[in-house]
């Protein structure tokens, strides 16, 4: 880096500042976060009698939720869905957002009463937005349903029909967190500057040209942002699933996802079964490993991109 | 010269850009009246069905409730302690953004600003902590809190907090930094300038937009939350508003009009303060970059 | 004056130190539970306990059902929790008893298991060990919810056997009116749905054979009464896949349905939300005329003493007063329970009619013998039922698969 730089802050002191300015962050993840996890994680490796651990079990834990049936099959349905949510929040969640703001950066008036707006369902939570889809869609009372009487369409079991039931929670997560994307992609397009969007205005670009050519790619860093933030969102998701479909991702397991899954298995519930934190915190790494191994090469591949521009 | 202004200057009146292929602002407008009617209408019916019966719920979706009897409310309001709920809730919230906020800041800034050895291995743990459900830890954390004294206190519950925010808010914050250009900080560093006052002083006034997301993203999160006051607070007189609410509402598994105030009641403070602040909020998200 | 303010002193001393003396006497200690709906009841149960043991007092704190195992095992683990922990029963609490943290129960500490028949206590005991760990609390029975006045309405009388059943399903729906409230949008319940609709095929003898080892889920009894409930999907409502158990039961009390599978804790929620509805609780079709009419029943849980609990002696008396009469007959009154504590009175006629309805009993075949290792007869059936009823997989596939999971556990299964 600059020469002139390193003359004016000596080494010492530098690293001394930056210890400082990690030091508090650090303490508080490590005491907080990263030795709980380990210690629960250590545990991917032990066989259960009960709730206790009962002997060291090498990787059978793994190869359980792995390759053994029925666990596996559960495993991999989950992680279907998860991939299945994900790509939907991309397409659908992030393409509204990213068209919403460029509606939104073209300030026509009400543009402020329609930014607060977007914005509102995020402030709520997923258990408000969960009982409030599902009275929505509920099969037989639900404004849905009634609304697409009113024209003449049958009633539809959209959170019974397996067919339905992810999607109708995917529609709800949109719903609720659509405000989220919209305006950090909003933020980046307004640190655009303005000169350069004029230019390519005077040029004769139209809205297409814009967004495509000029807007898409000078924003980059927020869409980094958005595409991590919907990866780990929708791998670790877990609320709203939950409050919607319940413990064990009805209707048979429709709407099964890891989180769903790794809790159930850990946790239990009262009504499928017992508890086995083995085999929870086996696939408790499984999701670590996939979620960080993805997130850290999307950040490399991404940097790479923002750079490059 | 405001902000609105500048745009509409910028973007010139619409018979300068009617080159190209271009939306008309009629066709733009409408869309947004749309997203706002599916965005609200929603919020609307669950105002509505905290004044219902279930009968009414059931039978007339649509209508309006046939009276706004407060009956449901008061149902809320003498079997808990609702004020105090509040109250903690507020406390908590509060505190754990200031918190998450500074430490995350900090760590950020050094990651961001500073070249030295390992920030990359530095920054992916504390991203690793975005990457797997604390959920999982809950056993060994409450061991870990109990041993520290600190079961049944705000200060446990406003650590862990702390600790599930940071990553994100690292992330957040690395992002917004690193995009800052670098002549300010050397121009100031050639004043003379302290490390210190360069952070405080020139960069993270330039940083305002990510650290009100960083608020936001973590105020909703910790406001709603339920899971970990319900197994680290035990007592009534600290107990959160969603954790108290969704214990009152445990007991009306199948009244769906008390279960609606419950969550109204649950979810207006912070949608109010929101609304309140939002013109602060939004300038802050939106506009920060521009000054 | 002088001498009157160190009177008032020491005199105002005195009397702190004797209330504090008396505070320090009397042990408060904590009941945990998942049934948050029940506070009234047990606050009043608890008053009654406090007068014939003046020195101790119960403080009730109840946790949302979903994260009670979460909230449990967690302060347990910790050495936390409450004193009395209540608890669901067998594989649920076996888990527990395996790592220690309950109190054995027995005689000398708590007379009052005399009051229990065997068949209650084996939901309490730990199969390992032998003992007891948890004082059972409440028989549940599912059977069939009948809305007396549709039928009256309908000019039709309540189906006592399979073909009746069909036959009067077809009658209601020709009125207008859903036969069969039961959707299948809560997973907890279609496993209850399968026991009360299957249980009457099954028979005694085929637990028999089945906890012998003699034979496996895929034994063709299984599978024909699985097939039984494929017949039932006329009668459910449309949308049955989505519609939950809470919505199936405002059906039912709207009088939109005509009847429902159902349990018999729900007799006192249905009753509270419509006091005046005509309804009875009656055994689920048998499969012809004069074959005895089964009803399921298992035992839902008890109470538990925390093993770290500071007050173990007061947790004891608490959970030995909870096996008496005066208990029992509190606790079906108040809360509807069919206690299985000998000699409680159940006044209520309908309540009476199920401790009727008991004496013919199945038990929950998957929740008494299936639950106690992963993967668990529930979790399987649970996810199956529901491709089953939309015919993507046949009897036969779940039967096969139900067996092969639960035979990685379960020896008798193994290589069948």
């Amino acid at each position: 880096m600059p020469s002139r730089r390193r003359r004016s802050f000596l080494p010492r002191r530098r690293t001394l500042w930056i210890a400082f300015l990690l030091a508090p962050a650090a303490l508080i993840m490590t005491a907080f976060v990263v030795w709980p996890l380990l210690s629960a994680l250590r545990l991917s490796f032990y066989s259960f009698n009960g709730l206790r651990p009962a002997g060291f079990a090498g990787l059978e834990n793994f190869r359980q939720v792995l390759i053994e049936h029925p666990f596996s099959d559960w495993t991999y349905n989950a992680l279907f869905h998860n991939v299945v949510v994900f790509l939907a929040l991309m397409v659908f969640e992030n393409g509204t957002a990213f068209l919403l703001a460029f509606a939104l950066l073209k300030a026509l008036p009400g543009h402020r009463v329609h930014q607060v707006i977007v914005f509102l369902p995020v402030v709520l939570s997923a258990v408000v937005v969960g009982f409030l889809w599902k009275l929505l869609l509920h099969p037989l009372f639900g404004l849905v349903n009634q609304s697409l009487a009113l024209v003449g369409i049958g009633a539809h079991a959209w959170l019974g029909d397996e067919s339905t039931a992810l999607g109708s929670i995917i529609l709800a997560n949109i719903w609720h967190w659509l405000g989220f994307p919209t305006l950090v992609l909003l933020a980046g397009m307004q640190r655009i500057d303005k000169e350069v969007l004029e230019a390519a205005r005077l040029d004769g670009a139209g809205d297409f040209k814009l967004l495509t050519q000029i807007i898409w790619p000078l924003i980059a860093p927020s869409v980094t942002i958005i595409y991590i933030l919907t990866f780990i969102g929708s791998f670790n998701w877990f609320e709203l699933p939950y409050i919607m479909a319940g413990l064990t991702g009805s209707p048979g397991g429709s709407t099964d996802v890891l989180g769903l899954y790794f809790y159930r298995t850990a946790f239990g519930s009262t009504t499928t079964g017992i508890q086995d934190f083995g085999q929870g915190s086996a696939l408790a790494v499984l999701m670590f490993i996939l979620i960080a191994g993805v997130t850290w090469m999307a950040l490399r591949i991404l940097r790479r991109r923002e750079a490059d521009l | 010269m405001t902000l609105a202004d500048r745009d509409a200057a910028t973007h010139g009146p619409p018979s300068a850009r009617k080159r190209g292929f271009s939306l008309g602002d009629g066709a733009i407008q409408a869309v947004l009246v749309l997203n706002a009617f599916i965005m609200l209408y929603p919020l609307f019916v669950m105002l509505m069905s905290s004044f219902k019966t279930n009968a009414e719920i059931f039978t007339s979706p649509f209508a309006l409730p046939r009276s706004l009897s407060p009956a449901n409310i008061e149902k809320v309001w003498n079997e808990t302690n609702f004020v105090r709920y509040l109250a903690n809730s507020v406390g908590v919230t509060v505190a754990s953004i200031a918190v998450i906020v500074v430490v995350g800041t900090m760590a950020a800034y050094a990651i961001a600003r500073y070249e030295f050895r390992f920030s990359g291995a530095v920054l992916m743990f504390f991203l690793s902590g975005m990457t797997v459900p604390l959920k999982l830890a809950i056993i060994p954390l409450f061991i870990q809190l109990d041993t520290l004294h600190l079961i049944d206190t705000y200060a446990g519950l406003v650590l862990v907090y702390v600790a599930m925010g940071i990553p994100s808010a690292i992330f957040i914050m690395t992002g917004f930094l690193r995009s800052l250009p670098r002549e300010l900080e050397e121009s100031a560093r050639l004043d003379g300038a302290s490390e210190w006052r360069i952070m405080l002083y020139v960069m993270l006034p330039l940083a305002r937009p990510a650290l009100v997301i960083v608020a936001i993203q973590n105020a909703v999160p910790i406001w709603n939350d339920f899971f970990f006051p319900l197994i680290l607070i035990t007592s009534d007189d600290r107990k959160t508003l969603p954790q108290g609410l969704t214990v009152f509402m445990g007991e009306f598994t199948t009244n769906w009009g008390v279960l609606f105030t419950g969550l109204s009641l649950a979810a207006l403070p912070i949608t109010l303060v929101y609304i309140a602040l939002s013109r602060h909020f939004i300038a802050g998200i939106t506009q920060g970059a521009v000054k | 004056m002088n001498t009157r303010r160190i009177g008032l002193t020491i005199g105002s001393a005195i009397a702190a130190w004797g209330l504090a003396a008396s505070v320090a006497l009397a042990t408060e200690i904590s009941f945990w539970t998942w049934r948050q709906e029940d506070k009234a009841a047990y606050t009043e149960i608890f008053s009654d306990f406090t007068k014939l043991n003046p020195d101790i007092t119960v403080k009730f704190e109840s946790f949302p059902d979903e994260n009670y195992p979460t909230i449990v095992s967690t302060a347990l683990a910790a050495g936390r929790g409450g004193d009395v922990i209540h608890t669901h029963a067998y594989g649920w609490l076996e888990q527990f008893a395996k790592a220690g943290y309950f109190v054995p129960l027995d005689r000398a500490s708590v007379p009052s298991i005399d009051n229990m028949p065997a068949d209650a206590l084996v939901a309490g005991t730990y199969r390992a060990d032998g003992r007891l760990y948890s004082l059972p609390f409440a028989s549940q029975t599912l059977g069939l919810f009948i809305n007396k006045d549709v039928f009256a309405k309908a000019g039709l009388t309540p189906p006592k056997t399979w073909d009746e059943f069909l036959a009067v399903g077809k009658a209601l729906k020709d009125k207008g009116i859903i036969p069969l409230a039961n959707g299948l949008g809560t997973s907890w319940f279609n496993e209850m749905f399968v026991a009360i609709f299957t249980n009457p095929f099954l028979g005694p003898d085929f637990v028999g054979d089945l906890t012998s080892g003699k034979t496996t889920f895929k034994d063709p009894r299984y599978v024909a009464a699985l097939g039984k409930l494929l017949e039932l999907r006329d009668d459910m409502p449309t949308g049955y896949e989505g519609v939950d158990y809470d919505t199936a039961g405002q059906l039912f009390l709207t009088g939109r349905a005509a009847m429902l599978a159902g349990g018999s804790f729900d007799i006192s929620t249905y009753r509270s939300e419509d006091p005046g509805i005509d309804m009875a609780f009656v055994a689920p079709p048998a499969p012809k005329a004069g074959a005895p009419a089964y009803v399921t029943k298992f035992y839902d849980g008890g109470y538990a003493v925390n093993a770290a609990s500071p007050n173990r002696e007061a947790a004891l008396k608490l959970v030995n007063y909870m096996g008496t009469k005066a208990f029992g007959d509190k606790l079906s009154a108040l809360l509807g329970d069919i206690s299985p504590i000998k000699g409680v009175e159940i006044k209520d006629p309908m309540l009476a009619e199920v401790a009727a309805l008991n004496r013919t009993a199945m038990p929950h075949i998957n929740v008494v013998y299936f639950r106690f290792q992963k993967p668990t007869g529930s979790e399987l059936l649970q996810g199956d039922i529901t491709r089953m009823m939309a015919g993507a997989i046949t009897p036969d596939q779940l039967a096969a698969d139900l067996t092969a999971g639960i035979a990685k556990w379960y020896a008798p299964f193994q290589g069948k």
